[in-house]
């Protein structure tokens, strides 16, 4: 909201030069947006105000935290009302339907009016508000608007028909052309001011054209009302139209003094535009609101602030802010002025208190309650070893945004049903793109990996560890999910090195899923062929753990790779992790260092290419026993003079026992029982 | 014995003489099998020993050792001097070009808010925080009505919210998470906790629909508004070098009161670290909590636009962009 600092000056002594102001206003609570310096030592100031202070939208009420702040006074104007003898009552009258939403409609009547442009320097205050200037009648209501806080609104009075007012309920589809020049069709939610027989504004939000102030208005209406505050926002959202008036209304406006305003207005304009003010005012006002009081003890403020503040300063301090302060016994009986609704309990008191004694007073002490033990909760301590373990095996970690869009699925060729495409709908999305809670993270790691390529980027290894949202409007299930993108070199510094031994394919992909795996000490996982329509149907693998998939892994399928406009064998990685942690064990436990010596022998086979190496190596384990440590593949050929369809496999076979030195036929008997499993039962033939 | 000790120093001061002839490798071999071979003389020796008294044995024995490992060092000492030369000649033929580039694995890293979000968490662990976490998809209920924002409140204004349902939202502050924890618990409390927000803004280069929040609170039956200053500037020291200044400035927020704002000077600037103030006893009370008898302060820190000032970093769809060349600066 933006205030003149003349015009602040008017109604209280301002002790502080520019740039002291602009320290002391945040200093009381008003944040200052924007500062533009005037001539003559003016400026103007644009504040950003609390949402329940609708009293400081207002010059005076910018002008009492000042005076508070040097425990001094403000100077309100006070204007002096000469009456014509002629009675208002005999001209108009004023009906309201609802009184709770309407707490308080009053009127005054001048007639004889001529109105002309304002004077300049009434013109320029409202310029320098950001409030355009149109006539002498309308400027003098948005003026003291801008004064007082109170929002007004006049009428040509022999524009309205049966010539008084009425506050109702719209009708159903009753037209509406309002101020901005809108057409607007309104309903029964909506709050009119009508004359006797159409709408002639939209209650406390936006006058209607129809009973405008023209030129040839010579007699005015004049509407002061209070409007229940919920009801303004309400309206005003829905009309999507947020006025001064409206911004003032829904934090709420001091219905108590809005004769005060009716009297400042309508003397200004009898100055500006002449004529005769009628006697008397409208006043609907059936349940006056009683004065507020709250109790304070003094023992409060310290026990809120944490320091001592002198009472006598404190109860300086309500005052200057306009509050009554009386003793009784041991507490402060506290009256609150008719401007300041906000203030409902103690609290709200000792705030006051506050923000005017200091805040840069109260000292910064730790707090002396009990020690407490910190804790990590358990889900957050796993998720940081996932990373940690990830950021370990040289990933680095993507964050993408958890709104997302249906047409980011295109690109996978998911079949219909698929759960990825059950994503929650927002009911109001804001732009096109997000429109829906993401159901997995493989698009955005997509999108990330293709940005990255587009600016040259090639060796792109990403991963992301957060969560995807399925149900429906009646519950939603949040789980953690992980993704993982590998794509470019496995190292830098590549030169003179085999492509084939630098570039990341699915077995890199692979390993870092293993070493996640074996780092969370993730029991009884395996890895069998996979399908998944967005990768390569002949590179993909499952990841199960207790006999249920928990993930897939594989090399892009080229047409996704084509759609992002990847590099082809772009590797990915989709991993349930809360299951993948129900399988871990966190906490390490100490295993003996072997002691003995290992002894190793070598075994190497021919057999179809069909045959999973994973089936090797379980025979291998299964025949082995209990001496048999280790199995390392180290060696896959095909070609000749390996028959084709065949391949050779070879394994290094660790024999350990854990507390004694092996004699050699022990290890030869296990060997000899391992060839022959290898034979019997998948037909391998054992290279010698 | 004397004459034990003769012949051992005779021995010794021959090997050392033959020693100082042999230049190769090979002459140094020589002089070893001479001594300590299978027919050397200081083995003979050793072959010797059974057939002396037994009393004596252990004496002798001592010195025969203490000879072979004077003789091994001597060998030693000359295979080292005959050889060195020798080596580094053969070695320089085998150089490298030691300014080639080095063969660098990629290092990995976390994205910089998770990273500041881990940090913010470590530090108030360290302050006895409980570290928790809470759903992303909320209730409007508690993520409104029990922080004294009614359907109305001129507040959610700033805050305007995703709706999946009538009463389903994505939380628009991590400050939900705080009217959960209270329920049904007993204070003392401290509890911390971070993650994503959600508000219907368009992105742009300051404000993103997806955004991060801190929040913590405490409870206990003496917590002022002093005790927030010293443990929000306790963290600000911690976070930003002991060197940062802090400021505390008036605020409004309908779950808190009185309400604060709080700032730190960084690059030349006051920066708006987030909102805080002492729960409204209205929230206390719809928490179960009684405000008569329990204080509580609350903070809720923005971490976004505090890490795009803390490193320059202009724009904050920048974070959400991944690319690599931003995330590998951290």
């Amino acid at each position: 909201m933006k205030v003149l600092l003349s015009w602040l000056r008017e109604h209280v002594d301002v002790p502080y030069t520019l740039e002291e102001l602009e320290d002391r206003l945040p200093m009381l609570g008003l944040g200052i947006e924007g500062l533009e310096r005037r001539a003559g030592d003016d400026a103007v100031l644009d504040l950003e105000v609390p949402a329940n202070r609708g009293d400081l939208m207002s010059v005076l009420g910018v002008a009492r935290e000042l005076a508070a702040a040097s425990r001094g006074s403000v100077r309100p104007p006070a204007p002096r009302v000469t009456e014509a003898s002629e009675p208002i009552s005999e001209r108009t009258r004023v009906e309201v339907q609802d009184a709770t939403l309407c707490p308080r409609f009053t009127a005054r009547m001048i007639v004889d009016v001529r109105v002309g442009p304002s004077p300049s320097w009434l013109a320029s205050r409202l310029e320098a508000c950001g409030v355009r200037a149109i006539n002498n009648i309308v400027d003098v209501s948005n003026y003291v608007m801008l004064e007082m806080g109170r929002p007004m609104h006049a009428f040509d009075y022999d524009l309205l028909r049966g010539g008084r007012l009425v506050v109702r309920p719209a009708r159903p589809g009753e037209p509406l052309t309002t101020l901005d020049g809108v057409a607007r069709t309104l309903d029964p939610q909506t709050l009119v001011v009508a004359d006797t027989e159409r709408a002639a504004g939209v209650a406390g939000v936006i006058g209607g054209g129809n009973t405008e102030i023209s030129e040839r208005t010579t007699r005015v209406l004049l509407e002061a009302a209070s409007w229940d505050p919920a009801m303004i926002r309400r309206t005003s959202r829905r009309l999507g139209v947020r006025t001064e008036s409206s911004a003032r209304f829904e934090r709420g406006i001091d219905t108590a003094g809005i004769l005060a305003v009716q009297d400042r207005a309508i003397t200004l304009m009898q100055e500006l535009a002449g004529g005769r003010i009628l006697r008397g005012v409208i006043d609907a006002y059936p349940r006056p609101l009683g004065a507020g009081t709250v109790d304070l003890r003094w023992a409060s403020v310290r026990r809120l602030l944490g320091i001592d503040v002198p009472e006598a300063e404190g109860i300086a301090i309500l005052r200057s802010l306009g509050f009554t302060v009386n003793r009784r016994g041991d507490l402060l009986h506290v009256g609150v002025p008719s401007f300041r609704r906000d203030v409902e309990r103690e609290e709200d008191l000792v705030e006051e208190v506050a923000r005017h004694y200091g805040y840069d007073r109260i000292p910064a002490v730790m707090p002396v309650e009990a020690t407490a033990q910190g804790s990590v909760a358990p889900s957050l301590r796993a998720d940081e070893s996932v990373r940690a373990t990830l950021v370990r095996a040289g990933l680095v970690e993507a964050l993408t945004l958890t709104l997302t869009n249906p047409a980011a699925l295109d690109a996978l060729h998911l079949p219909p049903g698929h759960p990825w495409r059950e994503m929650l709908p927002l009911r109001n999305p804001m732009v096109e793109d997000h429109t829906h809670l993401r159901t997995t993270l493989v698009p955005g790691l997509l999108t990330a990996a293709r940005a990255n390529a587009t600016r040259g980027v090639t060796d792109i290894r990403l991963f992301e560890l957060g969560r995807i949202f399925h149900g429906d409007a009646s519950g939603v299930a949040e789980r953690r999910r992980l993704a993982i993108l590998m794509t470019g070199s496995t190292q830098s510094g590549t030169w003179n090195l085999p492509p084939e031994a630098v570039t990341v394919g699915f077995y890199q992909l692979k390993g870092v899923v293993e070493a996640l795996l074996g780092e969370l000490h993730v029991a009884g996982t395996t890895f069998s062929e996979g399908r998944a329509t967005w990768l390569h149907p002949g590179r993909t693998a499952h990841l199960s753990a207790g006999g249920r998939v928990i993930g897939v892994l594989g090399e892009l399928h080229p047409r996704v790779t084509d759609a992002y406009n990847l590099p082809r064998g772009v590797c990915l990685a989709d991993l349930d992790v809360e299951a993948l942690l129900e399988h871990a064990a966190l906490a390490p436990r100490y295993a003996p260092v072997p002691r003995f010596p290992a002894v190793r022998r070598d075994v190497a086979l021919v057999l179809p290419r069909a045959v999973p190496s994973a089936d090797v190596a379980a025979v291998v384990r299964d025949a082995g026993g209990d001496l048999l440590e280790q199995v390392t593949l180290f060696d896959v050929y095909e070609g000749a003079p390996v028959p084709d369809g065949a391949r050779s496999l070879a394994y290094a076979l660790t024999f350990r026992a854990s507390e004694r030195t092996l004699a050699a036929s022990e290890v030869e008997a296990r060997m000899t029982a391992i060839q022959d499993a290898l034979r019997s039962r998948l037909r391998a033939k054992i290279r010698e | 014995m004397d004459d034990l000790a003769d012949t051992l120093s005779r021995i010794s001061e021959a090997v050392a003489a033959a020693l100082g002839q042999a230049d190769t490798p090979e002459a140094v071999e020589e002089v070893r099998r001479a001594a300590l071979g299978r027919k050397g003389t200081v083995t003979r020796l050793f072959d010797d020993l059974p057939k002396t008294l037994a009393a004596e044995r252990p004496r002798r024995g001592r010195a025969l050792n203490e000879l072979r490992l004077r003789i091994e060092e001597l060998l030693r000492t000359r295979l080292a001097e005959v050889t060195g030369a020798d080596q580094d000649g053969r070695l320089a033929g085998d150089a490298i070009d030691v300014t080639l580039p080095g063969r660098r694995p990629h290092l990995g890293r976390l994205h910089i808010l998770t990273q500041t979000l881990a940090e913010v968490r470590r530090i108030f662990h360290g302050m006895g925080f409980e570290i928790v976490d809470g759903p992303d998809v909320e209730t409007d209920e508690f993520n409104f009505e029990r922080l004294n924002m009614g359907r109305d409140h001129p507040a959610r204004d700033a805050q305007d919210s995703f709706y999946l349902s009538d009463d389903l939202l994505l939380r628009t502050h991590t400050t939900v998470v705080d009217a959960h924890i209270m329920i049904g618990r007993t204070p003392p409390m401290r509890v911390l906790t971070t993650g994503r927000c959600y508000r219907r803004d368009a992105p742009d280069w300051k404000r993103m629909p997806v955004f991060h929040q801190v929040d913590g609170f405490m409870v206990g039956e003496a917590i002022t508004m002093a005790d927030l200053k010293g443990v929000l500037t306790s963290f600000a020291l911690q976070l930003l070098g002991p060197a940062t200044r802090t400021k505390f400035v008036p605020g409004y927020f309908p779950f808190t009161e009185p309400s604060a704002e709080m700032y730190v000077y960084f690059n030349d600037q006051w920066m708006e670290l987030g909102g805080c103030g002492l729960f409204h006893p209205r929230v206390l009370e719809m928490a179960g909590i009684d405000p008569q008898r329990y204080t509580a302060f609350a903070f809720g820190l923005g971490v976004d636009r505090q890490v795009m000032v803390r490193y320059g970093i202009p724009d904050i769809r920048l974070f959400w962009d991944n690319d690599l060349r931003l995330l590998e600066q951290f």
